[in-house]
């Protein structure tokens, strides 16, 4: 898919960029995260204590106000106190509410975050190359017809569109075990299931597969002139054999630079939805924003600190697509003739 | 005839990921007042990079990293003499001393340049007519106020743009240069000037819009035309047609011609006096009678040997066998550049061959303009393979300026 | 060498403008763009034919229609006897394993991201021939057939220069063994030195494997080094077909001299010839002449009969009548550089424009004729002016279209043989012209 000589180039442009670095590193701590989210939690994320609520990170103080009865002068008062509320290490960057831990929380929304960023990308890709090369290829009616589809569907802001759709479908949601907690390598306190959001999967896909479509019907589009398409056709290829042989892979650099970024916007509208009460995970950053919404004067560390993830992982993302998208871009043959 | 332009050793370098390339080098010639100079070399022999160097319009990660332009021009050197005596030499000034702002003001009026593809050298929103009136009226301001480089280009700032935007009469180019501009497209064969200024580039033909740009380029009265391809993307007929328009306006105008080419009748139609380019150096300079009747460089001998005869057809063409050099200099031997293409290489080839006198004005860097052939001094088999090339194909279009990379 | 191998008759192809939904909803006339206008020839087994012309006369339009990889809208071709736009299912597949087409582009015509193995063996993938061992050994002997090592089977495109890049487009053509080869301008992308290692290897493969050749180029010193017929084309017709020596040596049609004076001869004394560049530039393809194509450049335009004057002015008066017509003359432009406002000074106008069309003193009668038209032009009426030279000079070549004859050596042109009812229809336009009323 991509040239060799691509792949070399790719290598030695990684080693120049200190952002493509950077951006990769973040990445990869996230993936790590959700991937052994069962081993490096230190709590149980759906662990209720409410003895130990709205604990702040270590390093910071929070004062609670402790109501209180007291007798004054022969009358009962309530007394209000302010009292400073211990941080522990046993709960890192705090608890919530619910006295759950924010740093095991926020571990396991990666999950959430990860497996909707890259499902809905793998079906978007997948159905919008299809119905952009079928368009530019084939051109005429077909892509008329296809592309006219696809502006209607992108004249629906995407917010709401995806709301509609969770309504219409449910909230649907696949479980699978955990083998880390089923293989007992990890605590068996952790959550022993694996909570795939379907239908905000899908719905996230459908939203967003336009773009695809656009990318590839335009590449498409200019690799149906290249003389190797016509050479293909005077041997006798079919057009699937042209297409599969030599459209698709010749189109696919920038669906791959897209692909990236639109990792990103997903898991950004997936925790906007999240936020809505629309997310089938109860497990999300945009769930934990949502109820952390309402302390943000107080215990602002239950929204921000799942925030700011969203942040780092939007932000590494977007690095390694914008990275990716200068390097590839020398990807062009030189121009022949006399200099 | 005098000289109007003494190249001497000039070398220009990229300095590239991939290594520093060395386009142009250590390249000499002469270009005499109201002549052509026909620059003749296939791709990568450095003839396009040479002609961007005397205009002074190579950009990075290009320079030119030595040799000297000497211009002649007695009232430019009288003017200069006074601040920096080591760039005059009696009439001459060395334009590779002059500053920065010096050069810029030269092209236009001095130097001019056209290119191979007419459509990409006109702005397609503007209206021919205006994009000619503005180089005459760039040219018009600097004699206006000729010690002031600010004048010429002054005019295009902000406020102007704003201006210009918002109010519907108002132009850069004053009624002067419009018909200056009208002038010109009729000088260069173009049948109602007036009528075809106050159309859009897209309107025209390839060819009239070759002759458009021919126009754009004389626009300051030009010492000097530098011509890379000007006819390589046109048909045959319309070929034939630019030329004479060419050597036409060079006779009228006194003009000098510094036509770049591959296509070796172009350089035979138009010529007066031939610069043969290969691997950046220049292999044979001469007379066209000289170069073409007269080779001794083995690589121009083979170049007008594999150029099939219209009117004489052979059964087989001698082609040079192998593929040009890439000139990224880690790669470049020392040695002749063409010793392993060379059907004659003997074991002098194996040093870097200086430029031997063959006749009065003729000459070839070659070895054999001094001796014969030999067979006993032949180089052994295996001893020019290239550096960094063994089986591998290697690019014979180690253009610059192209982003390809060889590793 | 009896029966040819391919014939082609009548070729047409049109590509049609404002012929979208909406241009037929409000009435748009579909344009057409005539590439490829009425194209008949014929290439004998084991000859290279050469098909030459410049840019827009429709030569790779010809070659990919008659390789069906464009449909026609009009026109046959034929291949060893087989209608080649009826076939289909496994006889088409038997067309595209015998007959190949090897492409202009160095850069475009090999897929980048396949290697130099993969693409030559490609045609023999797609018709299942041979194992993926045997293919791979047929790609190494392939490679080193046409000049390259077996070792670079493994490269990508990239990796080769513009010259090898032609020679693996060459062996991917040979992969299938097929008979006929169309070369759409193989070797124009190339530098002079690598082009003749290339055309050397083409002439080469030819007596090799006893192919037949259709050539295809814009540059004439190689179609004439590589041919044994040559046609020549313009404005999407053949306007000659012949003997490549007697082409060159003795060309008929005006437009095939023209092009062969055109030519740059590498060699000294090349300043010293005198040719006759033709003037104009070539029509659009859209809207091509009426009658003869090449009427508006040709030099050998014949004058209407009974007109007698000389051959530079008749066509320095077709070139004003041709600026009338196509409103190339700002009138009011024109009353402006006169300075005169109120536009009364016609003969002033009729100067100025007089002036700049003819640089010798016509005849009397034609002076008239000119001036009087000029007026005309002059008060707005270009319809008037254009007819009143219409009238007096219009040409054969205008109102008649020339066609092949038959023969071995036929061209497309009134001044020479003609087939019988262009003979026909130039009478007719002759006897209209002379019938009573009209005034010369």
């Amino acid at each position: 898919m991509i040239a060799p000589r691509t792949r070399r180039n790719l290598r030695s442009e990684l080693s120049r960029s200190l952002l493509a670095k950077l951006g990769i590193a973040i990445v990869v701590v996230i993936i790590v995260t959700a991937l052994f989210a069962p081993l490096l939690a230190p709590h149980d994320p759906e662990d209720q204590n409410l003895d130990n609520a709205n604990i702040p990170p270590i390093g910071f103080t929070a004062t609670e106000n402790q109501t209180s009865t007291e007798m004054v002068d022969g009358e009962v008062q309530i007394v209000e106190e302010e009292v400073v509320v211990n941080t522990t290490a046993e709960h890192p960057l705090g608890t919530d509410s619910l006295g759950r831990d924010v740093l095991s929380r926020t571990m396991f929304g990666a999950r959430t975050s990860l497996l909707v960023g890259l499902f809905g990308t793998a079906i978007a890709v997948v159905l919008g190359v299809t119905v952009g090369i079928t368009a530019g290829y084939y051109g005429g009616r077909i892509d008329d017809a296809l592309m006219r589809f696809a502006d209607v569907m992108l004249a629906f802001p995407s917010l709401v569109l995806a709301i509609a759709l969770i309504g219409l479908w449910g909230q649907a949601s696949l479980r699978i075990p955990d083998p880390l907690v089923a293989t007992g390598i990890a605590p068996e306190t952790m959550p022993g299931d694996i909570v795939l959001p379907g239908t905000v999967i899908v719905v996230v896909a459908l939203v967003n597969w336009v773009w695809f479509a656009r990318v590839a019907r335009g590449e498409a589009l200019s690799v149906r002139d290249q003389e190797y398409v016509k050479a293909a056709r005077s041997m006798g290829g079919s057009d699937l054999h042209i297409i599969l042989r030599h459209v698709l892979p010749n189109s696919l650099t920038p669906i791959l630079v897209l692909a990236t970024i639109q990792i990103a916007a997903i898991i950004l509208l997936e925790s906007a939805l999240s936020f809505l009460g629309f997310s089938g995970a109860q497990l999300s950053w945009g769930f934990d924003i949502a109820q952390g919404r309402q302390y943000l004067s107080s215990s602002w560390w239950i929204a921000t600190v799942p925030g700011l993830a969203i942040v780092a992982a939007v932000v590494g993302i977007n690095l390694i697509g914008d990275w990716l998208r200068d390097a590839l871009d020398p990807d062009i043959e030189g121009q022949g003739g006399a200099p | 005839m005098t000289d109007l332009l003494r190249v001497r050793d000039l070398s220009t370098r990229f300095f590239t990921e991939e290594g520093q390339i060395n386009a142009v080098e250590g390249v000499s010639f002469t270009v005499e007042a109201g002549s052509v100079l026909g620059v003749v070399g296939e791709s990568g022999s450095g003839k396009s990079v040479t002609g961007l160097s005397l205009i002074d319009l190579v950009e990075s990660p290009g320079a030119i990293t030595g040799g000297e332009i000497w211009y002649n021009n007695p009232d430019l050197a009288e003017r200069v003499a006074a601040d920096q005596p080591a760039a005059v030499d009696g009439d001459f000034v060395d334009l590779r001393r002059l500053s920065e702002a010096e050069r810029r003001s030269l092209r236009g009026s001095a130097f001019s340049m056209i290119f191979q593809d007419p459509m990409s050298s006109f702005n397609p929103a503007l209206t021919v007519g205006e994009q000619i009136a503005e180089a005459a009226e760039v040219q018009r301001r600097a004699s206006a106020n000729p010690r002031s480089t600010r004048a010429r280009t002054q005019g295009y700032g902000l406020g102007r743009l704003l201006l210009d935007s918002v109010l519907p009469d108002r132009s850069y180019t004053t009624e002067e240069s419009w018909d200056r501009a009208v002038e010109l497209l009729e000088r260069v064969g173009i049948p109602d000037p007036a009528e075809r200024a106050e159309e859009y580039p897209h309107q025209f033909s390839g060819g009239m819009l070759q002759r458009a740009m021919i126009a754009q380029a004389l626009a300051g009265d030009p010492d000097l035309l530098v011509a890379d391809e000007p006819t390589t993307a046109l048909d045959v007929t319309i070929q034939a047609q630019i030329l004479d328009l060419l050597a036409d306006l060079q006779e009228t105008l006194d003009m000098s011609v510094v036509l770049i080419t591959h296509n070796l009748g172009v350089i035979a139609r138009v010529a007066d006096r031939v610069s043969v380019m290969y691997a950046g150096e220049v292999v044979e300079r001469g007379t066209l009678e000289d170069v073409f009747d007269d080779p001794v460089h083995p690589y121009t001998k083979g170049l007008l040997g594999s150029v099939p005869d219209i009117d004489r057809p052979g059964d087989r063409l001698e082609p040079i066998a192998g593929n040009v050099p890439d000139l990224v200099d880690a790669n470049m031997p020392d040695r002749c550049y063409f010793a392993d293409r060379c059907p004659k290489a003997m074991t002098d080839c194996l040093t870097r061959p200086p430029e031997y006198e063959v006749g009065d004005g003729h000459r070839a860097r070659c070895v054999l303009a001094e001796r014969d052939y030999s067979e006993a001094d032949a180089v052994p088999e295996g001893r020019l393979a290239r550096p960094a090339d063994a089986a591998r194909g290697a690019s014979d279009d180690p253009t610059p300026t192209t982003e390809e990379s060889d590793d | 060498m009896t029966d040819p191998l391919v014939t082609v008759d009548g070729l047409e192809k049109y590509y049609y403008e404002n012929d979208t939904l909406l241009d037929r909803l409000t009435g748009a006339e579909p344009e057409a763009v005539r590439a490829v206008d009425g194209v008949s020839f014929e290439v004998r087994e084991g000859e290279t034919l050469g098909v030459v012309g410049e840019s827009g006369c429709g030569k790779s339009t010809l070659a990919e229609t008659l390789m069906r990889l464009r449909e026609p809208t009009g026109g046959s071709v034929t291949f060893d006897g087989d209608p080649v736009f009826d076939l289909s299912g496994a006889d088409m597949d038997a067309f595209r394993r015998r007959a190949q087409v090897m492409f202009q582009d160095p850069f475009s015509s090999l897929d980048p991201r396949m290697t130099a193995g993969e693409i030559i063996t490609e045609p023999l993938a797609i018709h299942g021939v041979g194992t993926g061992d045997e293919r791979r050994r047929r790609a190494e002997s392939l490679l080193e057939e046409v000049g390259l090592s077996a070792d670079q089977i493994d490269r990508y495109p990239h990796e080769f220069s513009g010259g090898q890049r032609q020679r693996i487009g060459f062996a991917r053509a040979l992969a299938i063994d097929p008979e006929f080869i169309v070369l759409d301008e193989p070797v124009s992308a190339l530098d002079v030195s690598v082009q003749a290692q290339v055309l050397n290897l083409l002439a080469d493969m030819q007596a090799e494997r006893d192919l037949t050749y259709l050539f295809i180029a814009h540059d004439l010193s190689v179609v004439r080094h590589i041919s044994d017929r040559v046609a020549v084309m313009y404005l999407g017709k053949v306007v000659e077909v012949g003997p490549t020596e007697e082409i060159f040596e003795d060309p008929d049609h005006p437009y095939t001299k023209a092009l062969l004076d055109s030519v740059p001869r590498a060699e000294t004394g090349e300043q010293d010839r005198t040719i006759e560049t033709i003037r104009g530039d070539v029509p659009s393809p859209r809207n091509p002449p009426s009658g003869c194509s090449f009427r508006t450049r040709c030099p050998e335009l014949i004058q209407p009969p009974g007109l007698s004057i000389p051959q530079e002015t008749f066509r320095e008066i077709g070139e004003l009548r041709t600026r009338i017509e196509n409103g190339d003359i700002d009138v009011a432009l024109r009353w402006e550089q006169v300075g005169d406002p109120t536009r009364e000074d016609r003969a002033a106008f009729a100067d100025s424009i007089y002036t700049e069309a003819f640089d010798t003193a016509l005849p009397d009668a034609d002076e008239a004729t000119v001036r009087e038209a000029i007026r005309a032009l002059a008060e707005g009426e270009r319809e008037p002016a254009a007819a009143t030279l219409r009238e007096r000079y219009q040409s054969p070549c205008e109102a008649v279209e020339p066609a092949l004859p038959a023969g071995d050596h036929p061209a497309a042109c009134l001044l020479g043989e003609q087939p019988d009812d262009v003979d026909a229809a130039r009478e007719e336009w002759e006897a209209d012209r002379d019938a009573p009323g009209v005034d010369l």
